[in-house]
């Protein structure tokens, strides 16, 4: 029992926390439903720019605390990470900006990029073809077996979808 | 017919000189735009269709240049994780059987990349950004669509490389034609700074949120990495070359909207817990 304390202590804060609440504001007027469906009931309805925490997300939508304590579904695409008017730092990363402030960030690079590995522009400029590293991604490569067993543990089921064009119709499927 | 194209070839290309003179000697915008430049090119590239081999040719030359500007980070596991993910994405798509190969590179920004003939990297940096498998096989259908849709080798025949594949190829696909290597690779590094047609990033993000779909992900895989996006300063250090080579990502999310509404429906895995697993490490690995 101490010992887990201890290693807990020791390595606990070090477990990334992923699920650290995530803080979003409203993008618009945004109704928040008891269940994630459009036809469900509407518990409230939350002004712009009001900020809720993002509990879960499922599909189009996301569980939110609203500041009120209710808790409710929106949809994803009403929501903007971060809290309004908040900037994000610039040469900073996303991730403190958008609440996984536990997670560690890339130091910041807006003057001196030492240490930071790169793809910018400057380092594709730089670049000079390596046969050797293509080689190892080849290497990689999974077989159709494994890409099956892959999806049959993650429950995955190939399901049948067609592609659409810009107003969201559907488009003839390609032989 | 082969007289026809020669022919036609011929026409192009005195086309294309009288472009060039235009602009060499009495340049105006005015004379320029005369000249159709956009539709010679794709003529000329129509002249001939690129083969799967060759186009695999292309794609592995292509990507020796891209792992020269960052190798891939160094994490087996997590790398046959990305290519099992990738693969069963591709496989839902019109090219299942192509030699599909995915890659994380090391390093800290955040893009992805796919080259022609089934060749698609993502960054580490990218890779941190994403909660759970749904999001990533969104990324990845996004890039595979690139491939399908030979976004990269429409845009090669806008680069000066474009003679090159009227000529043909010669080398069987699994060999290095360093010849080619030679000559892609400033083309390449062009390409891949200035980024493809705004119209094919809005498709490939159609398609990739289909392609998620069909695999058996939640559909809100991409729309949710776009909205992690959507809430950074497009300006941050970390993000300049994706933010330089793409449509503003609230703008990709207002695009994706109309459609992405009819498969709202659909309840499918996230499969989060198996994706932190293999990412786990990427959040303590040392800056």
């Amino acid at each position: 029992m101490k010992i887990r304390t201890f290693v807990f202590l020791l390595f606990g804060w070090l477990i990334p926390a992923v699920h650290a609440a995530e803080t979003g504001y409203t993008l618009k007027a945004t109704e928040v439903k008891d269940n994630p469906f459009l036809d469900a009931v509407t518990l409230v309805t939350l002004a712009e720019k009001t900020t809720v925490e993002i509990l879960n997300r499922s599909g189009a939508w996301m569980k939110v605390k609203a500041p009120d304590g209710k808790q409710g579904w929106i949809r994803m695409l009403s929501v903007r990470l971060g809290t309004p008017g908040q900037k994000p730092p610039g040469g900073g990363s996303l991730l403190s900006a958008l609440g996984f402030a536990n997670r560690p960030r890339p130091a910041s690079s807006s003057t001196v990029t030492t240490g930071v590995r790169g793809f910018s522009e400057e380092d594709l400029a730089a670049a000079k073809p390596n046969p050797a590293e293509l080689e190892k991604m080849k290497s990689f490569a999974a077989t159709g077996a494994q890409a099956a067993q892959l999806a049959e543990t993650g429950k995955l089921k190939a399901t049948r979808a067609v592609y659409f064009d810009e107003k969201g119709k559907p488009l003839k499927e390609k032989k | 017919m082969n007289a026809l194209k020669l022919l036609l070839g011929a026409t192009l290309v005195a086309a294309l000189l009288a472009g060039c003179q235009s602009g060499g000697g009495g340049f105006s915008l005015e004379n320029l735009q005369k000249v159709d430049l956009g539709a010679v090119v794709k003529g000329v590239g129509n002249l001939r269709e690129v083969k799967e081999p060759e186009e695999i040719q292309i794609g592995q030359s292509m990507t020796e240049t891209l792992l020269g500007a960052r190798p891939l980070y160094d994490d087996a596991q997590l790398q046959r994780y990305v290519n099992e993910v990738g693969l069963w994405v591709a496989r839902q798509s019109e090219r299942p059987t192509l030699a599909w190969h995915f890659g994380v590179n090391d390093s800290d920004h955040i893009n992805a990349f796919a080259a022609p003939g089934g060749f698609v990297i993502i960054t580490k940096g990218m890779m941190k950004q994403l909660r759970n498998e749904a999001e990533l096989a969104g990324v990845l259908g996004h890039e595979v669509a690139h491939v399908i849709q030979k976004h990269h080798l429409k845009a090669l025949r806008k680069t000066a490389f474009a003679d090159l594949l009227g000529e043909g190829l010669t080398a069987a696909s699994d060999n290095r034609n360093t010849e080619l290597v030679r000559k892609l690779t400033g083309p390449t590094k062009e390409l891949y700074a200035r980024g493809l047609d705004k119209s094919d990033e809005f498709e490939a993000d159609r398609m990739g949120v289909v392609l998620a779909t069909r695999a058996g992900y939640d559909p809100y895989g991409l729309p949710a990495v776009l909205s992690t996006l959507a809430s950074a300063d497009p300006k941050d250090n970390f993000l300049t070359l994706l933010t330089k080579t793409h449509p503003l990502p609230q703008a990709r999310l207002d695009r994706l909207e109309p459609g992405i509404a009819t498969l709202d429906a659909i309840k499918a895995p996230q499969n989060a817990d198996r994706f932190q697993e293999f990412t786990g490490k990427l959040h303590l690995a040392s800056q």
